[in-house]
């Protein structure tokens, strides 16, 4: 099976312009690998972002989506490759930067004897930029008891905490790992609000991961496929949803159309004896044939991860 | 500027009166440009980018006369935080959307619906704005059994009758 991977210019999502002023990128991952178990988790994967986008990382169940999460944060030491947040290596990080990044794992690491009043006091201490008054508003908007030990709170609850704490002191990258995985639907939107309306506008970088391709679809401009140790495709989303086609035929009739159109080839798959299945992009614009079928997120995601 | 969205959030009769319950409908019956922002919605999961189903969106709301021209549209934040979508997107749809004559910029001032199109459209596409419409009566004609002879002359008489459909 063929699989070509492709990616995008990153500052795809900036406007025009941005670029030349060359920003110092908020994340840029070379060559990194890093093998568990005697598995190859991350292959040589280089991923860049660029200050003020905010990405979606996709890709199936034990892609290793935490593991570059937490190799992106500096929590988890590759085989090789270098990590560089803000311009400087991640090995080199000093408070100061560390500040700057907010972080909500996967898995809940509150400190489940504090209260969260007291988890968010601790906290506090540690950073110096630390809004206060957003967590208030946060705290009580979002319906998180103050002063009940963090082990009495819900999932659900913790997760909030968790989210709130990311935020408070404002950080200019935020990496979420599954940060809706035990909310509700109304929890989801509170949150995806919450990033519309106060995040965004600060031009916080911000990276997460989720399998609700519902939420990412709202705020991810763009989006990031972890496919086999690597960043198998990275594009605004609007772009592959305007872009990307599949179409049926003998390999013969869809080359020409490739090549009719100076498409290119990002997957193909064998369906029958004479008949593929290939999955084509059209930066020119896609043409009126009726044997393109257009994908949404879904269909991408199945695709591309 | 984004008050109902916080109202509906936050505040119920019970705790905090009926006050923010008024001043809501107060925002909603003052401020046109806020009421304006009920008729956007969009569908996640589908094969069209949101931006594309928000300039289709406007276009099929000004064909159909619910925003007419020099109506106020909602910003891009409002509708961003009324959606809870990207205002990127949002941006982007506006920026198509003026492109092509539908919207109009205003130093300091809200978009609104332009008052002409500057650029005549190609007739192929405007019979496709009509096609909302016409799907609308072709339900309509099937709900009440006319037969597609009945339903084209009827319409084929209104055409022809020289007085604009309301």
């Amino acid at each position: 099976m063929n699989s070509t991977t492709f990616s995008i210019a990153a500052e795809a999502g900036l406007p025009a312009g941005a670029a030349a002023l060359a920003p110092e990128a908020s994340v840029a991952l070379s060559g990194l690998s890093l093998r568990y178990g005697g598995q190859a988790v991350l292959s040589g994967l280089d991923w860049v972002l660029q200050p003020g986008q905010v990405v979606g990382l996709l890709g199936r169940n034990g892609a290793g989506k935490t593991t570059l999460l937490e190799c992106l944060l500096g929590l988890r030491e590759p085989d090789a490759g270098e990590v560089r947040l803000f311009g400087r290596s991640v090995t080199q990080l000093d408070d100061e930067l560390r500040a700057r990044v907010g972080y909500v794992p996967q898995q809940s690491d509150l400190f489940e004897g504090f209260t969260a009043g007291q988890l968010l006091a601790y906290f506090r201490s540690f950073y110096p930029r630390w809004n206060e008054a957003k967590v208030e508003g946060l705290m009580s908007r979002w319906e998180v008891p103050r002063d009940r030990l963090i082990s009495k709170l819900s999932g659900g609850q913790q997760q909030r905490l968790s989210i709130i704490r990311a935020l408070a002191h404002e950080p200019d990258l935020l990496v979420l790992d599954e940060p809706v995985a035990s909310l509700d639907p109304a929890g989801r939107r509170d949150f995806l609000r919450e990033l519309v309306e106060r995040v965004l506008d600060r031009g916080t970088t911000v990276v997460f991961s989720t399998h609700i391709l519902s939420d990412l679809e709202r705020v991810a401009f763009n989006v990031a496929f972890l496919k086999e140790g690597s960043i198998a495709c990275q594009a605004p989303l609007e772009e592959l949803l305007d872009q990307v086609r599949i179409a049926i035929g003998s390999p013969a009739e869809l080359q020409a159309l490739q090549a009719a159109h100076g498409a290119q080839l990002l997957r193909r798959q064998p369906l029958a004896p004479g008949r593929e299945q290939w999955l084509l992009r059209f930066a020119r614009g896609v043409p009126a044939v009726a044997l393109l079928q257009p994908l949404n997120l879904e269909d991408l995601f199945m695709e591309l991860s | 500027m984004g008050f109902d969205n916080g109202c509906r959030r936050n505040c119920t009769p019970v705790d905090k009166g009926y006050v923010c319950v008024l001043l809501y409908w107060y925002t909603i019956l003052i401020h046109a440009p806020l009421s304006a922002l009920d008729l956007f919605h969009i569908n996640t999961g589908s094969t069209e980018p949101i931006y594309r189903q928000l300039v289709e969106l406007v276009r099929r709301l000004v064909a159909s006369g619910q925003l007419r021209a020099g109506d106020e549209i909602p910003s891009v934040r409002e509708l961003a935080q009324g959606l809870v979508v990207h205002p990127m997107t949002i941006s982007k749809a506006y920026g198509l959307l003026e492109a092509e004559g539908l919207l109009e910029r205003r130093r300091g001032l809200a978009m609104r619906v332009a008052a002409q199109h500057r650029r005549a459209q190609a007739p192929l596409d405007r019979a496709e704005l009509l096609r909302p419409s016409l799907e609308r009566a072709a339900q309509e004609a099937r709900e009440l059994e006319l037969s597609a002879a009945q339903a084209l002359a009827l319409f084929n008489e209104i055409l022809h009758a020289g007085e604009p459909k309301s």
